[in-house]
This record gives structure tokens, C-alpha cells and sequence, in this order.
């Protein structure tokens, strides 16, 4: 009899764990967003050179949605034509994650711009890590004038100046600027003489 | 009858017990997708990226570079051509494609000094801050516009305008103080030392005509 009760209570105790590991994996929350892509793998999708994610205006085609990631001042102070509006602050709101699922099933590419490219880096680096593959970039520069929106393509990344150059151009510059500045000084001599003529009369009349 | 049965599945309820406990232990094997979630969150990544705190402007860096401010390490993220062409002193190069290799994690992944990525605008240096900052590398700074913000205002500062503040007088006179420590010559520099004798004959020249001026209206009354 004690036997029969030993075996009971172990089995019981076997079930209970068996209860406790079950609720636990049914509680089991799967994290609300999840990083589909980590770091590396990023990494090598935005430094690769045949997967280009950058757009410009004169590529614009109705395979890309475009995404307006500034503010809803912004956007409705003036958009591209059939942008719709995603504030980059609340990107990770359900219904924008939403919107991107819906672009991604159509099979169709969101297409990101803000006042600056710049400003449409955040948003493209977070839904691509979040497995978002059918982003890109277009490169515009928005801005306004008399309240409507001037929209500009801009290259990233491009460097405006050869600063070696210039600083060998400013050393050579300066040794042979010399020989110019006196004519400099030469000019305000020619105006005042002009200053003397007019007062001249004026007190001769006095 | 029902004794028997329950004795003769008792018999068997350790294999029972064990092979249940295997199949979810098998359910284990599926919990390790999520281990890519470790890094910083999405929510908490997406506004930290947004906020401009991590922005450095090109005249607080110009201070530090000229204070040699040792607690500082520059890194240039663009490609090994353009870091031979022209970059800032005492920059590391770390193309944006090897950002995460073990070559380099030790300028990046450190609590003693302060990293300044820069690359030709904030581009790609915003980038790689973002992929760093997921991977909660501390005290990065994205210098703001690049070298090409550099370019502008500290190598080659624009003239204010005669009606602009004098703030603006003072900061390109910082500025072009700064573009000569960088080795920015301009003509001013030289004529100083060679031509101190025509800055005074000029205003000699100028007092005459004053002179001049008081005389008639004298003599006018």
C-alpha cells in the first residue's frame, strides 16, 4: 500500500511538471517585432553593389509605392502625387507595419523619401532588418517654395570638392596674390575726389 | 478489471512520461529562431536613429581635432580610395563593408572613447550608426554632412555678408582660423609679412582730403 502511494505521488509530480512546461510553451508570447535579419546580413544588403536601393526621380515607375516618412504637417503642406504618409516616429505602429505587409503581397517596392534622403535612412534601416526586402530610397530633396513643394534629385554620398586640391590651390593663390592687392588700394582714392567735387559747390552757394 | 488496466498502464509510465517530456524538449528546438531578437529593440532603435543627438557639427569637431582632444577617435566609413584621397587627421579608415569584421570591432565596440563616423555626407556614417547601435556599441557620433559640411565650413568657410550679425563675423573668423591650422593658406597671410608699407601709405592719402573738406566750409561762413 505504501508502494502503490510512493508511485502516486511521483506520477502525479510528473504530470504537474508536464502541465507546467505545456503552459508555459502555450503562454509563450512570440515577440511583437522580431529582427528577420540580423546584422551582418544588412550589412551585406546595403554595401552590395548589384542590389541598388537607391532611386531617383527619373525612375519612378508603378512598381514602387511611394512613402512619405516626414511628419503629417509635411505631408499635407505638399507630397508626390499618390505618396501616402508614414511619420518616420511612428513607423512601428501595427498599422503602418500593415501597410508595408500589404505593399509586400502585391509585390510591389515602398518607395521611401523625407525632406532629405537622410531623413528616409532610419525608416529603410529598421524594415529591412525587419525583413522588409521591398524597400528602397528615392533621392530627393524636398522643399518649398510659396507653399508648394519643390522636389529635387540629389546624390548621396557624392563629394563635392577635392579638399587636397583646394588647400594646394589656396598656398599657390596666396604666394601670387601679392602683386593684386595694391590696385585694391588704388580704388577708394577714386571715390572720394567725387565726394570733394559735390560739397564743393554746396558751400560756395553759402 | 479496472485495477488491472490502471497497474498495466502504471507499468509502463515511466517510458510514457519520458517520451512525452522528449517531444517537448523536441519543442525546444524551435525557441532558437527568436535569438536573433537580442540587440536593441526595433521601437527603442527606430528613435534613437530619428533623434539628432547623435549628430556632431563639423565646428565642435574642427575645436576637438585642433585641442588634440585625445578622448576622441575619428573613423572615416568610406572606401579606401577616397580615405587615401582626402580625409580628416588622425582618421581610421573602416569601409562601411567591413564595419563588423574582428579587425575593427575594437574601435567600435568600447566604453573609453568617443567614435565620430564620418563619410562624404551622413549617409553612410548614419548607417553604420544604426547597425552599431542595435548592437549597443556606445558613445558613436555621426559627424553632421560629412566631409562635404566639412569642405564648407571649415576648409573653405563662406564670407558673411556686409548686413549679417557679427556672431557670423566671429564664427567665420573661427572658421578660417580653423581652415589655416588645415593647411588653408589665404593671401591676407602672406601680405602681412611682405607688404606692411602701402597699408600705411593709404589712409595717409585719405587724411588730406579731409583737410580739405573743413577748409572751404570755413571759409564759406
Amino acid at each position: 500500500m505504501k508502494e502503490l502511494e510512493k508511485t502516486k505521488r511521483l506520477s502525479i509530480a510528473a504530470v504537474i511538471s508536464i502541465l507546467v512546461v505545456l503552459i508555459g510553451l502555450l503562454s509563450y508570447k512570440r515577440p511583437k517585432m522580431v529582427y528577420e535579419v540580423n546584422t551582418a546580413n544588412t550589412l551585406e544588403k546595403i554595401t552590395d553593389a548589384t542590389t541598388n536601393y537607391l532611386v531617383s526621380l527619373n525612375d519612378l515607375n508603378s512598381d514602387y509605392v511611394l512613402v512619405d516618412v516626414r511628419n503629417q504637417y509635411g505631408y499635407e503642406r505638399g507630397h508626390l502625387e499618390n505618396a501616402i504618409n508614414v511619420d518616420a516616429s511612428e513607423l512601428l505602429e501595427d498599422n503602418n507595419l500593415e501597410i508595408f505587409e500589404s505593399i509586400k503581397n502585391d509585390g510591389k517596392t515602398a518607395l521611401l523619401y523625407g525632406k532629405t534622403p537622410h531623413e528616409a535612412i532610419p525608416p529603410y534601416m529598421l524594415l529591412l532588418q525587419l525583413g522588409f526586402d521591398n524597400v528602397k530610397i528615392l533621392t530627393v530633396e524636398n522643399s518649398y517654395q510659396k507653399n508648394k513643394l519643390i522636389t529635387n534629385n540629389v546624390t548621396v554620398e557624392n563629394s563635392v570638392a577635392d579638399i587636397n586640391a583646394f588647400i594646394q590651390e589656396s598656398i599657390k593663390k596666396a604666394n601670387a596674390e601679392p602683386k593684386v592687392e595694391p590696385k585694391k588700394v588704388v580704388a577708394p582714392k577714386q571715390i572720394i575726389p567725387v565726394k570733394k567735387k559735390k560739397k564743393m559747390p554746396v558751400e560756395g552757394g553759402c | 478489471m479496472f485495477n488491472r488496466n490502471l497497474a498495466k498502464i502504471s507499468s509502463y509510465r515511466y517510458p510514457i512520461i519520458a517520451a512525452i517530456l522528449l517531444i517537448l524538449a523536441g519543442g525546444l528546438v524551435l525557441l532558437p529562431k527568436y535569438e536573433k531578437q537580442k540587440g536593441l529593440n526595433p521601437k527603442e532603435l527606430l528613435n534613437k536613429a530619428i533623434s539628432p543627438e547623435r549628430y556632431m557639427s563639423t565646428d565642435k569637431l574642427a575645436d576637438i581635432i585642433i585641442n588634440q582632444d585625445p578622448s576622441y577617435i575619428l573613423v572615416d566609413v568610406r572606401d579606401e580610395e577616397s580615405y587615401s584621397k582626402y580625409t580628416l587627421p588622425n582618421a581610421v579608415n573602416i569601409p562601411l563593408n567591413k564595419l563588423l569584421s574582428e579587425d575593427y570591432i575594437a574601435y567600435l565596440n568600447q566604453d573609453q572613447f568617443d567614435v565620430v563616423l564620418f563619410s562624404n555626407d551622413n549617409f553612410y556614417a548614419d548607417q553604420a550608426w544604426i547597425l552599431c547601435n542595435r548592437l549597443k556599441y556606445k558613445n558613436l557620433h555621426v559627424l553632421k554632412g560629412g566631409i562635404n559640411e566639412w569642405y564648407k565650413t571649415i576648409i573653405n568657410p563662406s564670407v558673411p555678408e556686409e548686413d549679417m550679425t557679427a556672431q557670423d563675423f566671429e564664427l567665420y573668423n573661427t572658421r578660417k582660423a580653423a581652415s589655416m591650422y588645415f593647411g588653408v593658406v589665404y593671401p591676407e597671410q602672406v601680405k602681412t609679412e611682405a607688404k606692411p608699407v602701402p597699408k600705411t601709405s593709404a589712409p595717409k592719402q585719405i587724411i588730406p582730403v579731409k583737410k580739405k573738406k573743413k577748409m572751404p566750409v570755413e571759409g564759406g561762413c
